[in-house]
């Protein structure tokens, strides 16, 4: 960019001539009216007035200073006591709702045997089905017990790998994704039931992030996550560990210090999912139907 | 030695009358603030370079102050008031550093 003035035309342009905004501010960080002042009358006598009209002027700087510290420091307090009283309504608001959940189970337990004693023996066999393949009702049998926790160091600075590119920071961390590829992974390794930190997943659930947290049916979990899974022991266990995802897991394992452990159970037992509420999808038309 | 007198006594009002600030001129404070600093930064480097001017001081400050709370209260109306205050005290700073920078240079010579 050419230099702007006359005299200089025939100069080289400065070096900083693109960085003008920049050296105008650094350069006249002086008020331009100082300078004209001194201009203007070289020896200006220092009354007691003009002293007093600096002191004024230094009194209210000092005035403005002061108000703003004493205000942020009068606030402070306040702001701690709003953000104590939030963190107690989230507290009484989860315990509420971990209460209603208890409720929703019992309610449901009565639900299940009122329906068993009115249903005939055939009826009953078959609602008991669909209650275990839908996550209606509690479960236990053989399975294995897969425990997963964030590294030792969730601060730790791993490689660059793509876990990288999600919107968590520390790479110690495990992501909602890889909790999801987890339990992919058991269900494709024939896993018949799957609860997360006494979460049963169903058909319904959902794996997902929020903020830093991992939150299964909106329900935020906090590590370790424990992962139980209702299947032929042994080959559950195997299966999933030599599968795409078990070496997924592995990977983590190795790079990014996320500890896992799996182990084979004789009996484990899965509570019933929470919410099963079907708001919109009908039955269509006799079953075995499929309309087109 | 006044003007040192005025600096106490604002301080000291400020601390122990505590006035109120009305919710108003929340905002305005900080913006308030930065313009205070650098109007006493700016007249303590012009008093070392022997060039203070009492009148240039408090017009400038006053000047500053009530420019600076016109450019955000505009903000607020047009709904950048936060990026505005951002401006003007990117801009207000880098003066504070630039006179603080000049004062050292004169108190310690390097």
């Amino acid at each position: 960019m050419p230099q702007q003035g006359p005299e200089r035309s025939s100069a080289r342009p400065r070096p900083d001539a693109s960085m003008s905004l920049l050296t105008e501010i650094m350069e006249h960080s002086l008020d331009d009216g100082y300078a004209e002042a001194a201009r203007r009358e070289k020896t200006a006598p220092r009354s007691t007035g003009t002293r007093l009209v600096v002191a004024a002027g230094l009194m209210i700087a000092a005035l403005i200073v002061t108000v703003a510290a004493t205000e942020a420091h009068d606030a402070a307090p306040v702001i701690a006591e709003e953000r104590a009283n939030l963190i107690d309504r989230v507290e009484d608001e989860t315990a509420e709702a971990d209460d209603l959940h208890g409720e929703v189970d019992r309610l449901r337990q009565d639900l299940e045997d009122s329906r068993s004693k009115a249903l005939d023996n055939e009826g009953a066999a078959a609602l008991e089905r669909l209650g275990l393949l839908s996550g209606a009702i509690d479960v236990e049998g053989p399975g294995v017990r897969l425990v997963v926790d964030d590294a030792e160091t969730t601060a730790s600075a791993g490689g660059d790998g793509p876990r990288r590119s999600t919107g968590f920071t520390d790479t110690g961390r495990l992501r909602d994704h890889d909790l999801q590829k987890v339990v992919n992974g058991l269900w494709a390794a024939g896993a018949e039931a799957v609860s997360v930190n006494g979460q049963r997943l169903t058909a319904l659930s959902a794996i997902r992030a929020a903020g830093d947290a991992i939150v299964v049916d909106n329900r935020p979990l906090a590590p370790p996550y424990t992962l139980l899974a209702i299947g032929d022991g042994d080959r559950l266990s195997d299966t999933f560990q030599n599968g795409a995802d078990g070496r997924y897991l592995y990977v983590l394992q190795e790079n990014y210090g996320i500890r896992t452990s799996i182990s084979t159970q004789d009996k484990v037992s899965l509570p019933a999912a929470a919410g099963l509420t079907v708001r919109n999808a009908q039955p269509a038309g006799p079953a075995g139907k499929v309309t087109s | 030695m006044i003007a040192v007198l005025g600096l106490i006594l604002g301080v000291v009002v400020g601390f122990f009358v505590r006035p109120e600030v009305p919710t108003a001129f929340e905002p305005y404070l900080p913006i308030a603030v930065v313009a205070a600093l650098d109007a006493v930064f700016g007249g303590l480097r012009a008093m070392l370079d022997g060039i203070f001017d009492d009148k240039v001081f408090v017009v400038s400050f006053l000047s500053n102050v009530v420019v600076a709370a016109l450019i955000v209260f505009l903000g607020d109306q047009l709904g950048v008031g936060a990026q505005l205050s951002t401006g003007v005290v990117v801009v207000l700073g880098i003066r504070i550093f630039s006179n603080v920078a000049a004062i050292r240079r004169h108190v310690f010579r390097a």
